[in-house]
């Protein structure tokens, strides 16, 4: 009666209610049936399943079966039990006076399409979404042995490219979710938001500080993925135009773990490996190196050997081989990783409280290490009446990276085989009189990076009418981080006698914080056959940055260096503030008609103070409409067809990744100092009038299962045109600057087809095998830009040609007169140069991408497998070498070379660099068509083994065992250290083997 | 019942209330969200380019910095990246045995690319300090607080940087733009300037800077030009163009202002900050610091870690020339003995700073005004201007009898006077004509090409109108 009387008058919906309950509670009086309470277990194959709904049919009578699969309900004999849980057949099972009634759930296909996709401000049922979004969740990310957020997208969606850009811990990842829309390299960041809060991935720190990472680290490294539920990437302009400036790139969102309802539980975590360089390259051993070395003094006409020719004049042994990649790369690293959380709560207010451990080592000699520690809190609470809502999530993450101050990669390819011993006898570095820098010395400059972030969310609603919800999250985010660099004089050699008044130590200190509000109203309401939902919102935010980047030099002694205030000189290179501020309307209409039409309006106008007066605001929008005909009578029951939709979107998003105050005219302060004044420069060159970069997106897409959803298949195609690029104009240097932020009138397409494919192909109690394929081939096009001949672009980009290329000369063979390389001299003046022969275009961008996963289960067995394919070009080691002959070792196909007229090769003359004309070749070499190649690929990315301990061993506990693999096994003709690989002269990504334990109870 | 209906009119009070506030709420945030919010201020680090000219402090910072980058960073600096270590190496002065992953090498080897890095670093700061110089000018036209005193004097300074950096600029790279705007969109398609007009330019600038700079220095230490630094410039220039009467006349200037400069006899003592014989010195980048050549050509050990003198240069020296002594320092390991410059003393920052790096002193000047007049056939008095080098290095007076023995001297008095400065060996070499016969014997790579450096390969795909590329490159 309590019922009756809270709420029963009001609403008429309440009104039904209350009459459901009441002539159930009235029937059963009548038939005279009687309470009993029920219990029994739930499984899923052999083991246990909790956190299964299970409801009285008719009632609202439920419970959810706990950790150990055990469920107890009060219930009438009569009655009827469902069993429900996403992913499962739902299941109906009649009492029929029983005590203890024994489940087993069977995985479905079909239910996937029940499940809430996190669209940003809304969430939407995936059959009923209109947008592009992928989606993995924490099943895929638990598979991975890795602690980079980005790290497990690899491979796995189709449209999302993600490429590793340093092997050693700590470094970033490069993302494109459907290809590369900007001219500027830095604006193709997608818009990363954590449980609703935007978080900036601007990179943290400075270059100068860390140069053993090819970039500067990523904020993105906080996110810790043992704490991620689920990852939706959102693609169209359906859905990613409702975060209007920022969406052009694409949006991810990261959702957090929450605690679940049920008896507290308690479950942990551990795992450890080893990881190694996936791949040596072959280079020349000691013979073939001295004999290249000889061979181009000979040619130089050089004798005798000039005195600072150490390796081939005598001064070093001429037998000695070592092996420099063992040396300085050739270590294990160790992982460790090891996470415990507590969750439960009752049906008002759930709980998840858990922390994590991470800490990798590296393969370089010496003692450096990466460790990360993670605290993450959720709390969510429903008031009685369920019309309130809070939603309180928090993260909290401290990084302490030790690295090399730089990379040992080049090091260790170029160093001579012959190069003197690393220690002497007594155990001391080696000098060899002077002769060389042991590569040692170099892990004496360190490099560490401190980080710690705090990100908060609260996320409340108020339910103001059965249709109408007032909600607002309030978000905080809080990074500090502290760089350094230390260049101790130890790393010298003794003999200069450079003592601490040469030691260096850089530092960087960071702040960035933020805060966003964003109060939205949600309206909907439910007709007849109809559903409409009207949201409308507002933005506000602002993230404020502070940098201090200083240098301190000569230290009374090298046990002082981190001190600062020791430094005996102290420069302050940077000390830099920048406040961004941003505030957007939103807003989104969705029609339902019959589950059968779906129309989605979404918009926003947003205003950044990242562009001058009268250009802070623009309008963004877009529609998305689908169709499911599978709904549609003459398809309805059809036994093949169990799913069909079809959707499209149209919409423009835009893009505002400039960086601040680019509009304003300013000085700031160099730093160095004259004559006792600290001087100010101009700081760029200014343009107070760029705008707004717009992106419009099409996407057209279908969705269809059969056979109940086993085989299910989604394909897509999109074109993009990004228009009005916001770009730094590359200037020539007599502008006294190298770029200048202006709206360029050029288009850019990206167009390609996206294929996703599930399939159950296997599934009964003791075997199931699911295989998921994803495949991308896109395309990238500058369709226009108006005098790009007369432009400062003209040797960069083509008209028609995707914008990852690179011009090059074309090579047309070693002479067999000279010795010398040789390239086509197109406009035929006789002299090779850049501006009028590199016209020969090789095209960087991936034709094509995706990645195959297995998934094997018998009995409590578990082996999971994705191999990722990418058809690509990459350079080729050449690229990193130095001029062949020089004192630098070589790839050991370089012995394929030209020795005289009738003995040629591959590879031209060997000169010690007195040759010009060898010199100038060989720079021409490494950029020619000669020096790109096929670097295709196919991966093991990883692999994952498990084996569920069964139940009847272990007595309430849930425990699991693996091993997992990641970059295991390539398959590729590139003869480089990584096909994957960009960055050159950095270490590539390791190979890992981890194995692990989990246990829950 | 009467308590369920008291109960219910409660509610729907308590509803309405919710429902107000809720909407009121709603409005206020979208009524409250105007355009301030997206205003920002500037940030605390920086300053606009207007305000920093209304101010003779900031003003003032403005024109230092163009200093300190040349200090750090470009073609004058003292670190090894800089023209005196890169152009002794391109030369017959220094050998190079550092690491042969060091940008040197190239410079060594005379190898040089057109996408050289140290061939675009040079000619990237050396504009960019240009631009800077421009802004100085401009915003001095433009500022109305400034007093008329601050205005020429800092023009002056900012005419007479850029006539500097376009005279090392026209002597690497051959004809190159005279950039004398910061307009961005005329700088980015300028052609090559025919390098008479350039030198037309540079002696147009000087001229201008000697009318606007102050007879003395404005402040302590000489390290900000005066008068005279442009007139010892200029003596130079005119040098270069083979303009005997005007580079006598302008080196006269400065050599009988014996109020600001006289002749220092102690060759220790020449490059300390005090000297009187200094025209135009760089403030250190700190309290104590010392020239940055110091620590580029000092080493204490051998083989050296960077480069050291060949054995062409040291043999090049007269016996009892004291500038061997005191000017080169011998390292030895017992059994090879290798030589560093030794002018700059000063490994290392000292409690007071000892060396500054000097950039114009009064010896290039008698060694200017000698050649002067050789060239105008007065060779007495160039043979007093040369002896007053050779008795201050111990030498006897010069035995050179005809004008082409006299031109001979002076050449190898510049190498052994000003060595590892500035590149002043490289620039001579080609005015005399000398450049391919010295160094083509002693210098494997070298082709007659390399008398210019390429224009870097970055600048000619940018902005085609610099086309075409030096020869050979």
């Amino acid at each position: 009666m309590k019922i009756f009387s809270f709420k029963g008058y009001r609403q008429s919906v309440f009104c039904s209610f209350f009459c459901i309950t009441a002539i159930n509670l009235l029937s059963s009086v009548a038939w005279g049936q009687q309470a009993i309470t029920v219990q029994g277990k739930i499984y899923d194959n052999l083991s246990s399943l909790p956190g299964v709904n299970v409801t009285v049919k008719g009632t609202t009578v439920q419970t959810i079966s706990n950790y150990d699969g055990s469920y107890t309900i009060k219930t009438t004999t009569k009655d009827t039990l469902v069993f429900s849980m996403m992913g499962y057949a739902k299941k109906e099972i009649a009492i029929l006076g029983r005590n203890t009634i024994n489940v087993s759930m069977v995985e479905e296909a079909t239910s996937l399409q029940e499940v809430k996709i996190n669209a940003g401000y809304y969430s939407v049922k995936e059959k009923e979404r209109t947008g592009s979004i992928a989606r993995m969740t924490s099943k895929n990310i638990e598979k991975q042995p890795v602690t980079n957020v980005l790290a497990v997208m690899q491979g796995l969606m189709a449209g999302v490219s993600v490429t590793q850009t340093t092997g050693v811990a700590g470094g970033g990842f490069d993302i494109q979710i459907r290809g590369i829309n900007s001219l500027r390299a830095n604006g193709n960041q997608p818009l990363y938001v954590i449980d609703g809060v935007p978080y900036s991935s601007d990179p943290i720190g400075t270059g100068i500080t860390s140069p053993v990472l090819p970039t500067q680290p990523s904020p993105l490294n906080s996110i810790n993925p043992d704490q991620i539920e689920s990852i939706e990437i959102l693609k169209d302009a359906d859905a990613t135009a409702i975060y209007g400036s920022r969406g052009a790139n694409g949006v991810v969102l990261i959702t957090t773990k929450k605690g679940k309802q049920g008896k507290t539980r308690f479950s942990a975590n551990v795992s450890s490996g080893v990881g190694t360089v996936t791949k040596f390259v072959d280079l020349m051993n000691t013979e073939q190196y001295l004999q290249m070395r000889r061979e181009a003094f000979t040619n130089d006409g050089i004798s005798p050997y000039p005195p600072y020719a150490y390796d081939v004049n005598g001064t070093w042994d001429q037998i000695r081989y070592t092996n420099w990649q063992e040396e300085l790369l050739g270590k294990n690293a160790s992982f460790t990783n090891a996470q415990a959380s507590v969750s439960g709560g009752s049906t008002a207010t759930q709980f998840l409280v858990s922390a994590s451990y991470n800490k990798q080592t590296t393969v370089f000699p010496g003692d450096f290490g990466y460790k990360k520690g993670n605290v993450h809190v959720s709390l969510n609470h429903e008031s009685e009446n369920k019309r309130f809502k809070i939603n309180f999530s928090t993260g909290y993450t401290a990084q302490n990276n030790n690295q090399p101050g730089t990379d040992p990669t080049l090091t260790a390819l170029s160093l001579a085989p012959n190069a003197p011993a690393l220690y002497d006898s007594e155990g001391n570095l080696n000098w060899e009189n002077s002769t060389w820098n042991n590569p040692l010395a170099d892990f004496k400059a360190v490099y560490t990076a401190k980080t710690y972030d705090l990100i908060a969310n609260t996320l409340m609603s108020y339910k103001l009418t059965n249709s109408l919800e007032l909600k607002s999250s309030f978000g905080f985010t809080d990074l500090k981080n502290n760089d350094t660099n230390i260049s101790p004089s130890s790393r010298y050699d003794p003999a200069y006698g450079l003592g601490s008044e040469y030691s260096t130590l850089f530092t960087s200190q960071a702040t960035r914080k933020s805060w966003i509000i964003e109060p939205q109203l949600n309206w909907s309401k439910q007709f007849s056959s109809a559903k409409l939902d009207v949201l409308v919102g507002t933005t506000f935010q602002s993230q404020k940055g502070n940098q201090l980047v200083q240098l301190g030099i000569g230290f009374p002694s090298n046990s002082l260096i981190y001190n600062l205030a020791s430094a005996s000189r102290l420069y302050t290179i940077g000390s830099d503030e920048s406040v961004y501020k941003y505030q957007a309307f939103f807003g989104r209409i969705n029609y339902n008609w019959k589950d059968r039409y779906i129309i989605n309006i979404t918009g926003r106008r947003d205003g950044s103070s990242r562009f001058g007066p009268g250009k802070q605001y623009a309008n963004f929008g877009a529609i998305g409409g689908a169709w499911l005909f599978s709904e549609e009578n003459f398809l309805n029951g059809n036994s093949l067809l169990s799913f069909g939709k079809l959707r499209a979107s149209y919409g423009i998003t835009g893009n505002d990744q400039i960086g601040d105050y680019q509009y304003l005219d300013t000085y700031a302060s160099t730093g160095a100092i004259y004559q006792g004044t600290i001087g100010l420069e101009p700081t760029r060159l200014f343009n107070p009038d760029f705008g707004w970069e717009t992106n419009k997106k099409f996407e057209i897409a279908l969705e269809t299962g059969f056979l109940n959803d086993r085989f299910f298949v989604t394909t897509a195609w999109y074109n993009n045109r990004s228009s009005n690029q916001l770009v730094g104009i590359p200037l020539p240097g007599t502008t006294g600057f190298t770029s200048l932020q202006a709206n360029l009138d050029a288009t850019v397409q990206n167009r390609g087809l996206e294929l996703s494919l599930r399939t159950v192909n296997f599934q009964n109690k003791n075997f199931g095998w699911t295989t998921n394929i994803n495949f991308t081939q896109a395309s990238n096009k500058l369709l226009s830009f108006p005098d790009l001949e007369n432009s400062t672009y003209n040797y960069q980009f083509v008209i028609g040609q995707p914008l990852n290329i690179k011009k090059v000369y074309h090579f047309t063979g070693v002479n067999p007169q000279t010795g010398l390389y040789e390239f086509e001299d197109v406009n035929g003046d006789g002299v090779i140069s850049a501006q009028d022969d590199k016209q020969f275009i090789r095209d960087f961008n991936p034709k094509f991408f995706g990645g195959v996963q297995n998934q094997f289960r018998y009995k409590q067995l578990q082996l999971d497998f994705l191999f990722q394919f990418v058809k690509q070009l990459n350079w080729s080691p050449v690229v990193n070498t130095s001029v062949p002959g020089t004192m630098s070792n070589q790839p050991a196909e370089v012995v394929n070379h030209w020795q005289s007229p009738s003995n040629t090769g591959a590879y031209q003359l060997y000169t010690d660099g007195a040759n010009g004309q060898a010199v100038d070749a060989f720079y021409r070499y490494v950029e020619s068509d000669a020096a790109v190649v096929d670097a295709s690929y196919i991966r093991l990315k990883n692999i994952s083994l498990s084996w569920d301990v069964p139940d009847s061993l272990l007595k309430g506990m849930k425990c699991r065992v693996y091993i997992q693999g990641q970059n295991l096994l390539t398959f590729t003709s590139y003869n480089g250290a990584d096909p994957e690989f960009k960055a050159s002269g950095y270490l590539p990504p390791l190979k890992v083997w981890t194995t692990g334990l989990q246990f829950s109870f | 019942m009467k308590k369920y209906l008291y109960q219910y009119q409660r509610k729907v009070m308590l509803y309405c209330i919710r429902t107000n506030i809720a909407v009121s709420l709603c409005l206020l945030i979208f009524l409250a969200s105007c355009d301030d919010f997206v205003e920002v201020d500037l940030p605390n680090s920086q300053l606009t380019a207007p305000a920093v000219f209304e101010d003779a402090v900031t003003a003032n910072a403005a024109m230092v910095s163009i200093y300190a980058k040349m200090r750090s960073q470009g073609l004058l600096t003292g670190s090894a990246s800089g023209l005196s270590h890169l152009l002794g190496n391109y030369t017959d002065e220094l050998m190079f045995y550092g690491n042969t992953q060091n940008g040197a090498v190239a410079f060594y080897n005379n190898a040089l690319i057109a996408s050289n890095p140290d061939v675009k670093q040079f000619w990237n700061n050396s504009y960019n300090q240009i631009y800077c110089a421009n802004a100085v000018v401009e915003g001095v036209d433009n500022s109305v607080t400034l007093p008329a005193n601050v205005k020429n004097q800092l023009k002056g300074e900012a005419l007479f940087s850029r006539a500097l950096l376009h005279f090392y600029l026209v002597n690497l790279y051959g004809d190159v733009p005279y950039i004398t705007t910061t307009d961005y969109r005329e700088n980015s398609e300028v052609a090559r300037t025919l390098s008479n007009v350039v030198y037309a330019k540079i002696i147009e600038d000087l001229q201008a800077a000697i009318t606007l700079l102050p007879e003395n220095y404005p402040t302590p230490e000489r390290v900000r030009p005066n008068k005279y630094a442009a007139h010892a410039l200029l003596a130079r220039v005119y040098l270069y163009n083979e303009n005997w009467e005007a580079a006598k006349n302008e080196a006269t200037m400065v050599i009988e202002n014996t109020g600001l400069y006289t002749w220092v006899t102690n060759l220790d003592e020449v490059f300390l900050k005090e000297s009187t014989a200094t025209i135009w010195q760089f403030s250190p980048s700190e309290n104590g610091g010392n020239a940055e050549e110091g620590a580029t050509f000092i080493f204490i050990s051998g083989p050296p870690p960077l480069s050291a003198l060949t054995e062409n240069f040291i043999n090049g020296f007269e016996v009892s020339d004291q500038r061997k002594v005191r000017w080169v320092n011998a390292v030895t390991d017992g059994v090879t003995t290798w030589f560093h410059p030794y002018k700059y003393k000063q490994q290392n920052s000292t409690a007071g700073s000892i060396e500054y790096s000097v950039v114009l002193r009064l010896a290039e000047m008698y060694l200017i005004r000698a050649e002067a007049y050789t060239h105008l056939g007065d060779l007495d008095a160039a043979k007093t201007d040369l002896n007053k080098i050779r008795n201050t290095a111990g030498l006897p007076d010069t035995s050179a009898v005809t004008q082409q023995e006299l031109l001979d001297a002076i050449l190898q008095e510049r190498r052994v006077e000003l060595f590892t400065e500035y590149g002043h060996r490289f620039f001579d070499l080609k005015r005399f004509g000398k450049v391919n016969e010295v160094l083509s014997p002693v210098k494997a790579g070298w082709s007659t090409n390399d008398a210019l450096f390429p224009i870097p390969e970055s600048e000619l795909l940018l902005n085609p109108n610099l086309s075409p590329q030096n020869p050979g490159y």
